[in-house]
């Protein structure tokens, strides 16, 4: 087995997302799915209810009179919000342990993950890009591809780095020629075998190249963009720093200006801590596991 | 020893000669140390972006966000604090950018030429400054020597 091989081989044994995870995609994606829809969905499963009502409960919120059911919840804080809880609650214990082989410690993926999701929802809004919910899990998901390189990466991080200085390639780029592949595709393949939508799938693949994307869409230079402000503004940095490249035709496509990415990260900052906290202690969703393949 | 961390949008202050100001993880993020050696109160800042007209309500919340409410601050504080304005010794570390960036995205540039004009106008020097690149950087101050030292993947090196 060459190690392009050994390491897609590796993606079988990656963990797999409740099946929530599919069932909520689903009725965020139907434009006709009301509060009702999501918020069924999400009472199905007594963890992630729990987790819903503690995040809309909590300190950050400050409402008088606590939030007692999903409903509610949705009534007063809105369908998106519920979903980014949920499915960021459903997708944290994929995310959240340290990865030796990129130098990122506990939680620093996830951080990193979460801060771009938020900065994609902000995009979203600031540039009135439909299927919000839907870019903000690709964005969530757009490293995981780490978690099953990073076991290959010490033995070949010295070889990578040296191309990077050498001929001034990104990061990624690197990866792909010393290992075969790279982070991003990974994760696309990862999506794949969770069934995901093809958007998601599409915005965790091309997140760092999405001018080479078959049909480049808005989703995908959001997720692209939302990563490299992340990146810069030092959102959970890991050994390949700020090695990669920011696609000046996504930003044109987007119309994007320098008073956007500043309003986006004065947002993404102020959410970010708010809401990080929310997620530890969280209990897992105990909803029925997929089987893929 | 108390090492007082200065997160993201954040600045601290102290003249305890046995206390360490660090912050982490400086991308575009502008780090910047002030010191007066003789008193030695000293303070950290970590601003992330250049100016607070884009949200002045963040600015309210969070003055340490921007450089144009972030650094009069500090200043004010650390001179609060006994350090006198005209032997203040300014460090600053951070304003990285992705690779081959367009200038119109580019924080980071921006971050530091903003900082410029603001400490210029107020007749203060910049004693040294390690800016630029695509790497990230964590910045530390110790009170006692007024000693900064950046540390990056590759090296740590004095400033």
């Amino acid at each position: 087995m060459n190690m392009k091989d050994q390491i897609v081989a590796r993606i079988t044994s990656f963990p797999t997302l409740p099946v929530m995870a599919n069932r909520l995609l689903r009725v965020i994606n139907d434009t006709e799915s009301g509060i009702s829809d999501t918020a069924k969905v999400i009472q199905y499963d007594p963890a992630l209810t729990a987790n819903v009502l503690k995040a809309a409960n909590s300190a950050f919120l400050g409402f008088r009179s606590p939030v007692n059911s999903i409903s509610e919840a949705a009534f007063r804080l809105g369908t998106k919000w519920i979903f980014q809880i949920a499915i960021s609650s459903l997708i944290y214990s994929n995310l959240k342990n340290p990865i030796a082989g990129y130098e990122l410690g506990d939680e620093k993926l996830w951080k990193h993950s979460l801060s771009v999701a938020l900065m994609s929802e902000s995009l979203c809004s600031l540039l009135r890009v439909r299927d919000a919910g839907t870019i903000y899990t690709g964005a969530l998901l757009h490293d995981m591809g780490k978690i099953v390189l990073g076991e290959f990466m010490a033995s070949h991080f010295d070889e990578i780095q040296s191309r990077v200085d050498g001929r001034g390639i990104s990061f990624e780029k690197a990866e792909e020629e010393v290992m075969g592949i790279d982070h991003a595709e990974i994760g696309a393949l990862i999506a794949e075998s969770w069934r995901f939508p093809g958007i998601i799938v599409d915005c965790v693949r091309w997140h760092h190249n999405p001018d080479e994307a078959p049909n480049i869409t808005p989703a995908i230079d959001i997720v692209h963009i939302a990563n490299s402000i992340s990146l810069m503004e030092g959102f959970g940095f890991g050994r390949d720093e700020l090695q990669h490249h920011f696609s000046d035709n996504s930003a044109k496509r987007m119309n994007i200006t320098s008073n956007i990415i500043e309003l986006a990260v004065s947002q993404t900052v102020m959410t970010l801590e708010d809401i990080e906290n929310v997620f530890k202690e969280m209990p897992a969703s105990k909803g029925v596991r997929e089987v893929t393949k | 020893m108390a090492l007082l961390v200065v997160g993201i949008s954040d600045y601290k202050i102290s003249n305890n000669p046995e206390d360490v100001l660090i912050t982490y993880s400086l991308g575009s993020c502008i780090g910047m140390t002030v010191y007066d050696p003789v008193t030695k109160a000293g303070g950290m800042i970590h601003y992330m972006l250049p100016l607070s007209k884009i949200a002045p309500d963040k600015a309210v919340a969070k003055p340490a966000m921007f450089a144009d409410t972030g650094v009069p601050e500090l200043l004010k504080q650390v001179i609060a604090l006994g350090g006198s304005k005209s032997r203040l010794i300014v460090k600053v570390a951070g304003g990285s950018q992705l690779m081959d960036q367009n200038k119109i995205f580019n924080i980071g540039e921006r971050n530091f030429l903003v900082l410029r004009k603001l400490l210029w106008k107020n007749n203060i020097m910049i004693k040294a400054s390690d800016v630029g690149g695509v790497i990230s950087r964590t910045l530390r101050l110790e009170l006692g020597a007024g000693q900064v030292t950046i540390k990056s993947s590759r090296e740590e090196v004095e400033l």
